[in-house]
């Protein structure tokens, strides 16, 4: 069902569309051609070695998430990693390429939440996930490649069950509430004791390096938890809504050096300058609605601002959906498949619309302790991707196309769900370039369905099409060595 | 053993009909038209029973005088049906998660009705499974019809039957199985090494009696391990100093050394494509026959692993490894849509091999079992796929296609006999004959 088209290497951006992926690298280079086919026969005795997998984006406006958008430019991943960004890329001959041209190019999209869309499964990923089930398809469609579900993060990995997971246990989850003074007591303690303890620690680390027999500190008054987020392993994450639980955390963040991850953060925007020194991380729902607490004379409630507000003040966002799970209340809902639309209310709210993509994609994944490897289109990193037909925050926008590790996982026209909707024009140059490419159907045919009878030319058909002029020779020469095979 | 005793008292054990108008030991049948499943179709067929067995099928063979003839040139011949995957007559209770030393055939009772009743709809041969969730036993394969349970019994054990599900603690009983094969294969190898030991010392000791022996024996023993029927309790006095004995296996890990060894093979229950996959994350490297239960639900998402190629999977389709697929002969609906497919097709196309099984153990869906099979066909199943799904390919996945499943000389006399083409609605079924003898329906010679 995937349909990919080989391209040429070497040319322009815009892609010369060809059938079989062992084509003729550039006009003048057949004899490279040559050269490949021996390692294709090959291919068969060491598969191992010869599992590259090569993918490339051809021809999008990338934006990439660190600032800058490339119009124009391709996406080159190795076996699920981006190796190459940018223009003019020779492409490896065995890359498979999809052509977006006048499509934008995303990083996939981190949702910080989300339920059901790996499937019934919600721990023991490797055992359980259902890589095949309707809700990833549309997680997918809804531009989503990674989700955090508990406190794990997954991708949304189509057709295999290896490697979904990329990480466990990313929070540690706090509460803090004033009404329950005893547990905000109680917290702090525990605090207090695991920094003492860790101060202790440290301080025996060095000292054991001169006196072997120096003892170890007691664990005495340690929580685990507090520990490891005092070591930087997980994020401290606090449910919170209320100007002073928000306050609390603040303070408490600013205590003992760690950077809190508030989720709900309704009323932010009233200390926002608090929450910003304490360099918190929220995770708001620009949607949210809540009253003012009339009782007390500061400011309260919610504000389609707060995002914009938290934000100017250095606090990251991420956004959330109020719903976490797929509900088909609605085309544009609530739930997990609006996240986008979400946080184009943050875009009304006042927020950049660079820390609206953030808020979607690198920032969640900093919470979830996956930033190195998803979040944003940068070299090394995940090839997770999506390719729209406009803005993303855009609520017309839908997403064509989905690459997770490299791999099309997702492609609106060929998948049940918006395929009808504004179906997308079957790109015209590559069929005016594929009439050239005669007897070359062979590779394509393996998942045709439409496209087939175009790409059945009969192999006499002269080639009138000619007056392309830049593409219009290459494939020509790379036709003779087709014709041999 | 039981299957020993059994062909040597083949001829007593053969079954007790009720409305049966006793044939002769020997005699022939000529009909229209023969489903032989092995080979062909064959017109104006003769087939000639001897003692139960086909002792010759050909067209337009020639019978010899004196012998006496079922000559009915309207009819249709096929194999009896073959339900491999059944519960019928069993009530035993359901297992936990492991349970691969359960056997169905511990739950058999003879003179079942539900037995008595299928044989009337074709049914000539049932493979009846333990129940239960994970790894959940041995299956049994009988014919229906017979005064004690020995007399049903045609192989025991058939299949081990695994049900396994996309959890952790599913996959971990497969496992779990194949680890305890591996720790006795150790246990067996140190007793051994200790073994060769203790040889080696009375070696060292020539005064002992039995010092020309130990060279000898080892090659012998070799085989004796194999077997595992050696350890025989009042050898273990002088064990140590005659020969090897291997320690005892546990019944819940010997079904899993059989299945290393290829002695048993294992009918894996999985639902969805994602539980396939799980199954072969869980089966790992290990190297066994299996074949797979597919219970097609309405929305059934199995199409995404019939082939490596079309999904870009990391491991194989069903189609590729070419196994043996027991399922409903129903048509499916593409998830969330009501668009039609044809799995059973599909797969058959990707390269398994289709087993049909009645759509539920009621009688009416014996009854239809013929007929939806048929609606199968009409949608596109290749017809001889189909005939097959019924008869042969259920008796390969019970371990009896060497003796039934075709009309082929030397294979029990189990055959259909229909006014038409067994596929088609309209078509009576006449006559059900067992092992050569007349089960369902009256045939005059």
């Amino acid at each position: 069902m995937i349909r990919l088209h080989e391209i040429l290497a070497g040319l322009t951006l815009a892609g010369t569309l060809l059938a079989p992926p062992a084509a003729a690298q550039e006009g003048g280079e057949t004899p490279s051609a040559d050269a490949k086919k021996p390692d294709e026969k090959a291919k068969p005795d060491d598969k191992k070695k010869t599992e590259d997998h090569y993918f490339a984006v051809v021809g999008g406006d990338v934006y990439t998430g660190t600032g800058g958008v490339l119009r124009g430019a391709t996406v080159l991943s190795h076996n699920g990693k981006i190796e190459q960004i940018g223009f003019d890329l020779d492409l490896p001959p065995d890359t498979k390429t999809l052509d977006v041209t006048g499509y934008r190019v995303y990083p996939g999209l981190v949702a910080i939440n989300s339920q059901g869309l790996m499937g019934n499964s919600a721990s023991d990923f490797g055992d359980t996930i259902d890589p095949f089930n309707t809700r990833m398809i549309l997680g997918l469609a809804s531009g989503i490649t990674t989700t955090g579900t508990g406190s794990s993060a997954v991708k949304l990995k189509r057709f295999r069950i290896a490697d979904a997971l990329l990480r466990e246990r990313a929070f540690s989850t706090f509460s803090w509430s004033v009404r329950n003074p005893s547990g905000k007591k109680a917290l702090r303690e525990k605090f207090s004791a695991t920094a003492e303890y860790l101060r202790q620690y440290r301080d025996w680390e060095e000292k054991v390096k001169k006196d072997k027999e120096l003892k170890e500190p007691a664990k005495k008054g340690v929580d685990n938890t507090v520990l490891s987020v005092l070591r930087g392993e997980t994020m401290a994450k606090f449910s919170a809504t209320e100007r002073d639980d928000l306050l609390g955390i603040a303070h408490l963040a600013q205590d003992f050096g760690f950077r809190p991850v508030i989720e709900g953060c309704q009323e932010g925007w009233t200390i926002a300058d608090e929450l910003g020194r304490a360099g918190a991380m929220a995770i708001v729902t620009p949607r949210d609605r809540r009253a003012k607490d009339e009782r007390v004379t500061t400011q309260g409630g919610t504000n389609i601002q707060n995002a914009a507000i938290l934000y100017r003040a250095g606090v990251q966002i991420a956004v959330a959906v109020q719903t976490p799970s797929v509900d088909l209340g609605g085309l544009v809902g609530r739930d997990i498949m609006a996240i986008a639309i979400e946080a184009g209310f943050a875009v009304r709210g006042g927020l950049p619309e660079d820390a609206a993509l953030a808020s979607i994609t690198i920032v969640p994944a900093r919470m979830l302790g996956i930033a190195h490897r998803v979040g944003t289109l940068e070299v090394g990193k995940d090839c997770d991707l999506v390719v729209t037909d406009g803005d993303v925050l855009h609520y017309n926008t839908l997403v064509q196309w989905a690459v997770v590790d490299g791999r099309l996982s997702y492609d609106k026209q060929k998948e049940l769900y918006f395929a009808q909707i504004r179906p997308r024009p079957e790109p015209e140059p590559a069929a005016a370039e594929r009439k050239l490419d005669k007897g070359e159907a062979k590779p394509e045919d393996k998942q045709g369905d439409g496209d087939k009878a175009k790409d059945e030319k009969k192999p006499d058909e002269p080639p009138k099409d000619d007056d392309k002029p830049k593409d219009g020779e290459k494939p020509k020469d790379g036709d003779k060595p087709k014709d041999g095979e | 053993m039981i299957l020993q005793t059994l062909l040597l008292s083949f001829a007593a054990a053969s079954p007790a009909g009720e409305q049966t108008a006793p044939l002769p030991s020997l005699f022939a049948i000529r009909v229209g038209r023969a489903e032989t499943i092995a080979k062909g179709t064959l017109q104006h067929a003769v087939i000639l029973v001897e003692d139960g067995k086909i002792v010759k099928i050909g067209e337009d063979l020639p019978v010899a005088r004196g012998i006496p003839v079922i000559d009915r040139p309207e009819w249709v011949v096929m194999p009896g049906l073959v339900n491999a995957y059944s519960r019928l007559s069993l009530e035993g209770e359901a297992g936990e998660e492991f349970n691969p030393d359960v056997k169905a055939s511990a739950e058999l009772y003879a003179n079942s009705d539900d037995l008595k009743e299928v044989v009337k709809y074709g049914v000539t041969t049932l493979g009846l499974y333990p129940a239960g969730g994970g790894v959940c036993g041995q299956a049994v394969a009988i014919r229906p019809l017979g005064k004690s349970v020995a007399d049903l019994v045609l192989l025991d054990p058939s299949y081990l039957k695994i049900v396994l599900r996309a959890t952790s603690s599913s996959k971990k009983a497969l496992q779990d199985g194949f680890k305890k094969a591996d720790e006795y294969v150790d246990k067996e190898k140190k007793a051994r090494e200790k073994w060769d030991k203790e040889q080696e010392k009375k070696k060292a000791k020539p005064a002992k009696k039995e010092e020309p022996k130990p060279d000898e024996p080892k090659p012998e023993e070799k085989k004796g391990e194999e077997k595992k029927d050696d350890p025989k309790p009042e050898e273990k006095k002088d064990a140590a100093a005659d020969a090897y004995v291997p320690p005892e296996v546990d019944p819940k890990t010997q079904p899993f050394l059989d299945l290393r060894s290829g002695k048993l093979h294992a009918l894996v229950s999985v639902q969805s494509a994602a539980e396939y996959l799980h199954f072969l994350d869980a089966l790992g490297k290990e190297t066994c026959a299996w074949d797979l239960r597919l219970p097609l639900t309405r929305e059934s998402d199995l199409f995404y692993v019939l082939d490596k190629k079309t999904y870009e999977l990391d491991v194989d389709g069903i189609g590729d490894k070419k196994v043996r697929c027991v399922l409903e002969p129903v048509l499916t609906v593409h998830p969330g849509t009501m668009r039609t497919r044809n799995l059973p097709m599909e797969l058959s196309k990707a390269g398994a091999k289709i087993v049909f099984v009645p759509r539920s153990e009621l009688n009416p869906d014996h009854k239809n079992w013929l007929a939806n099979v048929g609606e199968v066909v009409n949608a596109g199943l290749d017809r001889n796929t189909a005939l097959s799904a019924l008869t042969l390919e259920p008796a390969t996945v019970l371990g009896v296609e060497k003796r039934l499943g075709s009309l082929e000389k030397d294979k029990d006399a189990n055959m259909l006999f229909f006014s038409g083409d067994p596929l088609e609605p309209a078509s009576k079924l006449e006559a059900v004959m067992l092992e050569g003898r007349i089960v369902f329906g009256e045939v005059k010679l």
